[in-house]
C-alpha cells in the first residue's frame, strides 16, 4: 500500500530557500503619476526610473533618496529607463515617444571625473565614425532608420549627451552585455518595430522586418550571439552570426508581455497578459516546462536574478510582485526546481494597472518594483 | 502556590563600580520566591548599607526578572532546589526626549563633542582648545555641515561646495572636523568660535576647509579618526578603505585624473561656477586604500584599543580586520547579510555591526574567523546603520534604524534562541539580545507606524555621557534624548 503523494518529487519548503525579499524596505517617493520602468545600475547603489510625468529620476538605493530629476519630455511618458550594463562608465538610457536619451547623470556619487571622461568617449565615438562614413560614401543615402544627434547644448549641459530618433514610440530597451549593442523594440512601428542599434557606430540595423504578428519584446542571449524575439503570442530565438532562425518558442499564452533569458542561457521565463508565467526549457521542448497560474491580473514584468540567485520574480496588474525559487542545474537530466516563495503586496493598483517594472539588485537578493508614484525596495 | 517556598540566590555583579559592590562573604540567601523586583532591590540596599537607596534590576539567566520569583522559575522551567545566580544592575532609566534641532534637508551624520566626550585628546598639532560647552555636528544631504550649542542654537554652517550631500562627519578635535560625501572628497575642517558664552552676545563660529583629500571613485560613506595618530579612515562604495593623514605634510600628491581640474572645458567650468563661494583647501592624496571588499565599504573604524588595527564592513556581507601599518588584510568574517555599520564595544572586546536584515550581531574579533559569534540584537524593523557604545558602560549600545527608531540594547540581558542559530550564525550558539527601551521620532505622533520607516528613517547615533543620545535622520532633525533619573 504505498502513499502516491510519496512516490511526487519532494519540493523544499520556502523556508529552507532563503534569502529571498520578503519586507519593504525603502519606499522611493518623489514621481508625479505613474512610474512606468525602473532599472538598477551595475554597481548596485542606484536605481533609475521613469514615469508618466516624463521624468527620469536616480535614486539612492540604501536611503530612497532621490539624487537626480530630469525632465524628458512634457507630453510623453518615460515608458523604460535601462542603464547600460558597465562599471567603467555610468551611462542611462531612457525613451519617451520615438526618442532615445543618453544620459550621464552629472552629480550622482558614481560619476567621478574619470567616469564622466569614459562614459562621454562612448557616447562620442560614434560622430567620428558616422562622418568618416559620410565623407567616403558619395551614393545618395536612404531614408536612415534612426537619426542620432547630438541634442542641444542646454541638454548636453544637464548630461543628455545623445539622443536617437526611430519611427515609432520606444517601448522596450535591451542591451547586449558588452554594452556596444542595444536592441529597441516599438510595437508599432511596423517593420521598423525591432532595431539593433551599434553605440560605437551611431548605427541602426533592421534585421527583422517580417516579423509574424506583432512584437512585445526583445533581448540578447547572456553568453552567445543569439537573439530573443517575442511577438505576442511566441518566441522566436535568432543566431545573429549566421543570420538565421533557430527555434519558435510556443508558450500557449494569447499576449506576450515579457521575457527573460536565464544567466545559463537554457531556460527562458515568459509573462503574459492573460496572466500567465510560463518556464521554457529550451533542451526539452517548443512548449512551456510548468506553467504558473497564480495572478488575478496581467503580468507586466519577469525577471531572473542575475548575480546568482536562484530566485526569479513577476509583476502583475493585481498589484503583487511574487517571488519563486527557480533552479537549474547544469546536468542534463535534472530539470529545473521551481517553488513559488513570496507574494509582495502593498502596491495600489490605480486605473487598472498594478504593477509595471521590476528589477533585481545585481548581487543581493533584493527585488525593486514599482507602479503608483512610489516604488518599493525589498530586502530578505 | 506554595506562600512560604523559599529558594536559595547568590547575588552577583559585574559593574564596575566598587560602591555597589556586596562584600565576598555574602554566600547563598535564603529568599521567599514570592519576591519581585522591589523587594530584592532593598533586599540588595539593606546588604550595601545604602542609606540613599539605589533602584536595582534583576538579571537572572539573562534575562530580566518581571514577575515574581516563584512566577520567573515556573515560566522557564527552573528548580527552586538549587541555588540561583541573581545579578543585580543599576535599575535602566527610560530616555525622555530634551530637545530637536530642525534642518532644511535630511541629515546624515551627528556627532558630539563635550567634556565627557574622548575627542578631547588632542591631536599633533595640539590645536585642541578646552571645551567649555558641548557642541553637537550635523552633516546633512543639502551639503552643508553645522554646529549647534545643547540648547539648539545655530552656532555656524559651512559655505556650499560641490552641492552634493554630506555622508559623514565628525570631530578630529574639538578644533578640528572632518567630512565627507557623495562628492567623493574628504575634507578637513578648522572650526573657530567667537562670542562670549553665557553673555548676551550670540557665540558664532566658522568652518575653513584645510586640507581635501582626494582619492575615492565613488560615494564616502563613512569617517572615523584617530586624533593623536593624526589619521583618518573612510569607507567607500567605490569598495575601498581610504587610510588619511589630517597633516597636509604628510599626504601624497592626489591622483590627478581624480580632480576636479580633470574634466574637460565645459564640464569643468560648471563645476567651478558652482562652488565661487567656496575657497578648497589644498589637495592630498590618500596614504593608502585598502582593498578586499567586493561591495560597497559601509563602516571603518579604528580598533580602540590598537590604533594600528582597523576594521570595516561591506555590504558584500564581510567584516575585514586590517593591519593599517601594512594594509594587509589580518582577516576576514562572512556573514549571511550586507553589514551597513561596525561599532566597537571595547570593553566587552566585541563588535556590534548592523545587518540590512534587521538585527545587529555581535562579533568577537580576537577569534577564530570560523566561529561568527552567535550573537544577535533582534527587535528593529528595518536595516541597521548606525550604531553608538554606552560612554564609560561595557554593556550599553544604542542603535540607528531605517524603521525610524533607534533601540537602546544591554547586552547582560542574553537568552539562547535556537531557532536563530540557523538563521544566522555558522556554527553560533544563537544567543539573542532583545532591546530594552525604543526612542522613536519625536517629530510624529509615537503611536503612528511608517511603512519602511517612509520619511522618518534614522541613518546617524551618538551617546554622550554629558549630552545624551543623538539621532538624526530622514525627519530631518537633530534629536536629543536623555536618561534623566526620577
Ligand atoms: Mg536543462
Amino acid at each position: 500500500n504505498i502513499d502516491p503523494e510519496s512516490l511526487l518529487p519532494k519540493l523544499p519548503s520556502p523556508d529552507e530557500l532563503r534569502p529571498f525579499p520578503t519586507t519593504c524596505a525603502t519606499l522611493f517617493r518623489g514621481h508625479e503619476g505613474k512610474v512606468r520602468s525602473v532599472s538598477v545600475d551595475a554597481t548596485g547603489t542606484l536605481l533609475a526610473s521613469g514615469g508618466d510625468d516624463g521624468t527620469v529620476r536616480i535614486w539612492d538605493i540604501l536611503t530612497g533618496r532621490n539624487v537626480w530629476t530630469k525632465k524628458l519630455s512634457s507630453e510623453e511618458a518615460v515608458d523604460v529607463v535601462r542603464w547600460r550594463p558597465s562599471t567603467d562608465t555610468c551611462i542611462l538610457s531612457a525613451a519617451a515617444g520615438e526618442t532615445i536619451f543618453f544620459i550621464i547623470p552629472q552629480g550622482v556619487h558614481t560619476v567621478n571625473p574619470e567616469i564622466e571622461i569614459a562614459s562621454r568617449a562612448i557616447l562620442d565615438a560614434g560622430f567620428g565614425y558616422e562622418a568618416q562614413r559620410a565623407a567616403s560614401n558619395s551614393e545618395p543615402r536612404k531614408e536612415p532608420a534612426a537619426t542620432w544627434s547630438r541634442p542641444l547644448s542646454k541638454l548636453v549641459d544637464n548630461g543628455i549627451m545623445l539622443t536617437i530618433t526611430v519611427r515609432a514610440p520606444v517601448k522596450v530597451i535591451s542591451w547586449h552585455r558588452r554594452g556596444d549593442y542595444f536592441a529597441t523594440v516599438s510595437p508599432k512601428g511596423q517593420s521598423h518595430a525591432v532595431a539593433i542599434h551599434t553605440l560605437s557606430k551611431h548605427l541602426t540595423q533592421l534585421p527583422f522586418r517580417k516579423l509574424k504578428g506583432l512584437p512585445q519584446t526583445a533581448q540578447f542571449h547572456p553568453s552567445k550571439p543569439i537573439f530573443f524575439v517575442a511577438t505576442q503570442r511566441s518566441v522566436r530565438s535568432y543566431d545573429l552570426a549566421k543570420q538565421e532562425l533557430v527555434k519558435i518558442l510556443k508558450p500557449g499564452a494569447r499576449w506576450i508581455s515579457s521575457i527573460d533569458i536565464h544567466a545559463g542561457g537554457d531556460n527562458v521565463i515568459i509573462g503574459s497578459y492573460d496572466r500567465r508565467l510560463l518556464w521554457h526549457d529550451l533542451d526539452l521542448s517548443v512548449r512551456p516546462y510548468k506553467t504558473l497560474r497564480y495572478h488575478d491580473k496581467a503580468i507586466r514584468a519577469v525577471k531572473y536574478h542575475h548575480g546568482g540567485f536562484p530566485l526569479f520574480a513577476d509583476a502583475s496588474d493585481d498589484g503583487t510582485v511574487q517571488i519563486f525559487h527557480g533552479k537549474v542545474v547544469d546536468d542534463l537530466m535534472e530539470n529545473a526546481t521551481i517553488v513559488p516563495l513570496k507574494v509582495l503586496k502593498g502596491h495600489a493598483v490605480k486605473g487598472a494597472l498594478g504593477v509595471l517594472d521590476l528589477d533585481w539588485h545585481p548581487k543581493h537578493p533584493c527585488s525593486l518594483s514599482e507602479n503608483s508614484s512610489v516604488h518599493k525596495h525589498y530586502a530578505p | 502556590m506554595d506562600k512560604t517556598a523559599q529558594i536559595r540566590i547568590q547575588l552577583e555583579s559585574r559593574d564596575p563600580d566598587v560602591t555597589i559592590k556586596l562584600p565576598e562573604n555574602t554566600g547563598p540567601i535564603l529568599v521567599s520566591t514570592g519576591l519581585r523586583r522591589i523587594a530584592l532591590s532593598t533586599l540588595v540596599n539593606n546588604l550595601l548599607e545604602n542609606e540613599k537607596p539605589i533602584p536595582f534590576e534583576f538579571l537572572i539567566n539573562g534575562q530580566f526578572l518581571r514577575t515574581t520569583i516563584d512566577e520567573f522559575l515556573t515560566a522557564n522551567g527552573i528548580s527552586s532546589e538549587v541555588t540561583l545566580s541573581v545579578e543585580y544592575v543599576r535599575a535602566l532609566i527610560p530616555p525622555s526626549h530634551v530637545v530637536s534641532f530642525e534642518h532644511e534637508d535630511w541629515i546624515s551624520a551627528v556627532d558630539v563633542v563635550s567634556q565627557t566626550s574622548s575627542v578631547l585628546l588632542q591631536d599633533q598639532d595640539g590645536t585642541s582648545s578646552p571645551i567649555k560647552d558641548p557642541r553637537i555636528l550635523s552633516a546633512s544631504y543639502d551639503g552643508l555641515i553645522r554646529m549647534w550649542s545643547k540648547s539648539s542654537d545655530l552656532l555656524a554652517v559651512s559655505k556650499p561646495t560641490s552641492g552634493q550631500p554630506i555622508n559623514a562627519a565628525c570631530f578630529l578635535t574639538t578644533s578640528k572636523i572632518v567630512s565627507a560625501g557623495s562628492d567623493r572628497v574628504v575634507r578637513v575642517w578648522k572650526y573657530e568660535e567667537n562670542g562670549v558664552t553665557g553673555g548676551s552676545m550670540q557665540v558664532s563660529g566658522t568652518f575653513t576647509p584645510i586640507l581635501d583629500l582626494y582619492g575615492h571613485r565613488s560615494s564616502v560613506d563613512s569617517i572615523s579618526v584617530h586624533a593623536p595618530s593624526s589619521r583618518i579612515l573612510s569607507g567607500s562604495s567605490d569598495h575601498t578603505v581610504g587610510l588619511w593623514s589630517t597633516r597636509k605634510s604628510e599626504g601624497p600628491q592626489p591622483p590627478d585624473s581624480l580632480l576636479p581640474s580633470a574634466l574637460p572645458g565645459a564640464a569643468k567650468r560648471r563645476k567651478l561656477e558652482q562652488s565661487a563661494a567656496f575657497q578648497p583647501g589644498p589637495q592630498r592624496g590618500p596614504l593608502s586604500l585598502l582593498k578586499r571588499h567586493t561591495g560597497p565599504v559601509s563602516g571603518a573604524i579604528f580598533s580602540a584599543k590598537d590604533s594600528t588595527v582597523g576594521y570595516s564592513t561591506s555590504w558584500d556581507q564581510t567584516l575585514v580586520t586590517w593591519d593599517l601599518v601594512t594594509g594587509a588584510e589580518v582577516s576576514t568574517r562572512r556573514l549571511l547579510n550586507p553589514l551597513l555599520c561596525v561599532t566597537e564595544m571595547p570593553d566587552l572586546g566585541l563588535l556590534a555591526t548592523g545587518t540590512s536584515a534587521r538585527h545587529i550581531a555581535m562579533i568577537d574579533p580576537r577569534v577564530d574567523v570560523r566561529d561568527v559569534t552567535g550573537l544577535t540584537l533582534r527587535g528593529h524593523a528595518g536595516a541597521i546603520v548606525s550604531a553608538a557604545a554606552e560612554p564609560e558602560k561595557p554593556w550599553g549600545l544604542v542603535s540607528a534604524s531605517h524603521d525610524g527608531t533607534c533601540r537602546i540594547w544591554d547586552l547582560r540581558s542574553v537568552r539562547m534562541d535556537g531557532k536563530s542559530a540557523s538563521g544566522l550564525a555558522v556554527g553560533g550558539t544563537g544567543q539573542v539580545c532583545e532591546s530594552v527601551y525604543v526612542i522613536r521620532r519625536e517629530s510624529i505622533a509615537n503611536d503612528e507606524r511608517k511603512v519602511a520607516g517612509d520619511g522618518i528613517k534614522v541613518f546617524s547615533v551618538f551617546w554622550d555621557k554629558e549630552v545624551g543620545i543623538g539621532s538624526a535622520g530622514e525627519d530631518k532633525r537633530v534629536q536629543i534624548d536623555q536618561m534623566v533619573p526620577r
